[in-house]
């Protein structure tokens, strides 16, 4: 009989043994916001791969606490409504500790005291942070203070489809030549819709310019060259100049005119424009950015540089009048964590673990985006996957940020609307130009500076 | 009070709660409470962190003062509203329920189940399909249709007539609703005063003129009021298919306030337009109820027909 008491107490403790170690064992969650991305699922990746990093540091440190990542990727249609989404899920208390947002929502979280102050974790921290490329850190700065990492950006362009300009009867010196005439100002954006016109009229492609189908920072690029600055840096308010809405509409409606803008563009979805520009080859140019060229380089089994710059010429956004200068637009996606996280200097130290070199760099150069960190830039794996990247930087020498105001969001789909109206015949270009300066005072109010 | 009173009213209440209560609870959860608490953010500042700041009156001074786009709104929900009703869902589906009661009955209950097809789909199904037939270009099945059978260039319904699409896309699919609705109703009305015409040599219009439709009237009106309403605040397939767009072309008034309070994320501006629709929907209903006289249509029948 004895035995038996003997064997089941053993049985008992070994439980209560294995119990206890369990309890003891403690998980910490560490919830994940991020939108689920076609152009870039390592953002959230890359936090579940910091997560592994220092479930392997607690192990070997002989600690029984383990990171649990809980990811939850949202099927929004765009980051504008994915940070709505967000602000409403922080209102009813259902935030998560650290999210994916768009550098131009930082100010709108930092100002509604979600987003966490990293200044301090961001000096105090320079082995995780010291490298990160110093001009990308104004992108995700509200009011002198970093609330934000950056995790890529991106250099966007106008692409040219060299076959047609050839069937147009251009020349490859010609064709060469196109992308430093923008540059220097010799090629404006008249003369870029004569050309998508001129494509459409002759029958060589049915579309002449395919741009984005909805609101976004496209858009932005468009307008600098017409002298529409958005932010006014002294005042750090919106801003928009009648003036330069007005040569800037009236630049969208010659292209109309010409054909080289559809009326269908804003009525078509992501994957007409996609097989129009890409497997149809539709379209002469296309307007997006530089992580399209995987796609393209899918399309028309494109294999390496040389064969991909003999199907496409990249152009900055052209001057509105000769002499002018181009612009392009970098949009850094960033990391934020939650002011209201019970786990703040986790969170933040996991922030930093996914901005490291190797991972940033399996994000940038699967989904071509330009790295963070200056060191990433002698990687070979860089070097070697990453050639469009490292081919594009040089067009980043007229980029702008978009404004980090919380109101930004809204200034872009009224510029949107305006668009959609020329383009659809609805609206004269002196209407759409009065319509957008009307609803941005009608909407903002005081957060925009009405400028003649 | 003696016990068997007691008793009495105690069961009267119990009895309440058992039958009223259900529906009550649904009335006050789903109707009184949403426009309690439509009216509360109205008057609020609320934007989008959903935090509440002060009680103001600005957005109705926005409203009446500075929106640019309301009065268009409206006037797009007024055409739409009106000739949606007007030409299928009360016309249409009073002509598909003639046709379906005039035929054998299991033709007419074939068309009858092919009409309510769509009803059966998930909007955004139908929604999907509509675009397909719409499509600009030469794949859309409208356009093979005008381009390969008229010998006609591509049309592009969703730039050049949107209103006329968001109005077919609803009209076809409303239709059904009225179609049952009057189905019934001609089906209950007595066989022999159909015999009894036929005998005095009416035709098949004068008998459609003189007792079909008289028989129809409180069915017409009812489905009027209800289609109105239900009309002034839909929006989903004009979402789906035109987004209300081109423009603000197709942008109705229900649309205009769901865009406001959840693309913008200003949702006490959006609370106030809304307001703007209960009240028009009240309005509107009333003014139908006494145009309609539907208050005849409750009162109980002076005389039985059997």
């Amino acid at each position: 009989m004895n035995w038996k008491f003997g064997f089941s107490g053993m049985i008992a403790g070994a439980l209560f043994c294995a119990a206890t170690t369990s309890a003891l064992a403690e998980d910490v969650v560490i919830k994940v916001w991020s939108r689920a991305d076609r152009s870039g699922p390592l953002r959230a990746g890359n936090i579940v791969a910091a997560g592994d990093t220092l479930n392997k540091m607690l192990a070997a440190a002989g600690s029984d606490k383990r990171v649990k990542i809980e990811l939850n990727e949202t099927n929004a249609k765009g980051y504008d409504d994915d940070a709505l989404d967000l602000l409403k899920a922080f209102a009813v208390d259902k935030g998560p500790d650290i999210f994916v947002l768009a550098h131009e929502w930082t100010g709108a979280f930092a100002e509604a005291g979600y987003a966490l102050n990293l200044e301090d974790h961001i000096t105090k921290n320079p082995e995780l942070y010291g490298d990160i490329i110093v001009p990308l850190w104004q992108s995700v700065s509200y009011k002198g203070a970093r609330y934000g990492v950056p995790q890529d950006s991106e250099v966007r362009m106008y692409f040219l489809n060299n076959d047609k300009l050839r069937k147009l009867g251009k020349t490859d010196k010609e064709i060469g030549a196109i992308s430093a005439r923008v540059d220097a100002g010799e090629f404006t954006a008249y003369d870029l819709c004569d050309l998508a016109g001129q494509a459409v009229a002759k029958g060589v492609t049915k579309f002449g310019i395919l741009h984005r189908p909805n609101a976004g920072p496209d858009f932005q690029m468009m307008m600098e060259g017409f002298g529409n600055v958005p932010y006014d840096k002294a005042e750090a308010k919106l801003q928009a100049s009648k003036a330069g809405m007005k040569d800037f509409f009236t630049w969208v409606k010659y292209c109309v005119d010409k054909k080289a803008f559809s009326s269908t563009n804003t009525a078509m979805s992501w994957d007409n424009i996609e097989q129009a520009a890409f497997a149809k080859e539709e379209a002469l140019v296309f307007f997006h950015g530089v992580w399209r060229v995987t796609d393209q380089s899918k399309a028309w089994n494109l294999k390496g540089k040389e064969d991909y710059q003999k199907k496409i010429t990249w152009i900055n956004a052209p001057a509105g009048k000769k002499g002018g200068k181009p612009s392009n637009l970098s949009h850094p996606i960033a990391y934020a964590v939650s002011a209201k996280s019970k786990n703040k200097d986790l969170a933040a130290f996991l922030v930093g673990l996914a901005s490291q070199p190797y991972v940033n760099t399996r994000h940038a150069v699967t989904t071509n985006h330009t790295p963070i960190n200056y060191g990433q830039q002698a990687m070979p794996e860089v070097i070697e996957k990453g050639w469009a990247l490292v081919a594009a930087t040089p067009m980043l020498k007229y980029a702008s940020f978009m404004p980090n105001s919380p109101k930004i969001g809204q200034y872009n789909s009224i510029v949107f609307k305006g668009i959609q109206g020329v383009e659809t015949g609805r609206l004269s270009a002196d209407a759409a130009a009065t319509f957008v300066i009307d609803e941005l005072g009608n909407e903002l109010g005081k957060d925009v500076i009405i400028r003649n | 009070m003696p016990d068997h009173a007691r008793a009495q009213a105690r069961r009267e209440w119990a009895n309440f709660g058992l039958f009223l209560g259900p529906a009550l609870l649904l009335l006050f959860v789903f109707f009184v409470a949403p426009i309690v608490i439509d009216l509360v953010l109205a008057f609020t500042d609320m934007g989008r962190t959903l935090a509440v700041g002060k009680f103001t009156f600005e957005n109705f001074e926005r409203m009446f003062t500075r929106d640019t786009r309301l009065l268009g709104a409206l006037g797009v929900t007024f055409v739409f509203v009106l000739l949606t009703l007007g030409i299928f869902n009360v016309t249409f589906a009073l002509m598909l329920a003639l046709m379906t009661t005039a035929v054998p009955p299991r033709l007419g209950a074939f068309f009858r189940a092919v009409w309510l097809l769509p009803r059966m789909s998930p909007s955004v199904v139908y929604a999907l399909l509509w675009l397909w037939v719409v499509d600009p270009n030469e794949r859309g099945l409208l356009n093979q249709i005008v381009i390969n059978v008229f010998d006609m260039p591509a049309i592009d319904l969703r730039n050049n007539h949107p209103l006329l699409l968001i109005i077919l896309a609803n009209g076809f699919i409303g239709a059904s609703l009225g179609m049952l609705i009057f189905t019934s109703a001609i089906r209950s009305i007595p066989e022999h005063l159909f015999h009894a015409a036929r005998v005095d040599g009416a035709g098949a219009f004068a008998i459609v003129r003189h007792i079909t439709l008289p028989a129809l009237r409180w069915p017409i009106s009812y489905m009027t009021i209800h289609q109105s309403l239900s009309l002034l605040v839909s929006f989903e397939y004009i979402l789906l298919i035109t987004g209300g767009g081109p423009f603000y072309d197709t942008t109705v008034f229900s649309l205009y306030a769901y865009r406001r309070a959840f693309e913008t994320g200003e949702y006490a501006y959006g609370a106030a337009l809304s307001l703007i629709l209960v009240v028009i929907g009240v309005v509107a209903a009333l003014a139908l109820w006494r145009l309609m006289d539907m208050k005849q249509l409750l009162q109980p029948p002076r005389i039985e027909v059997h």
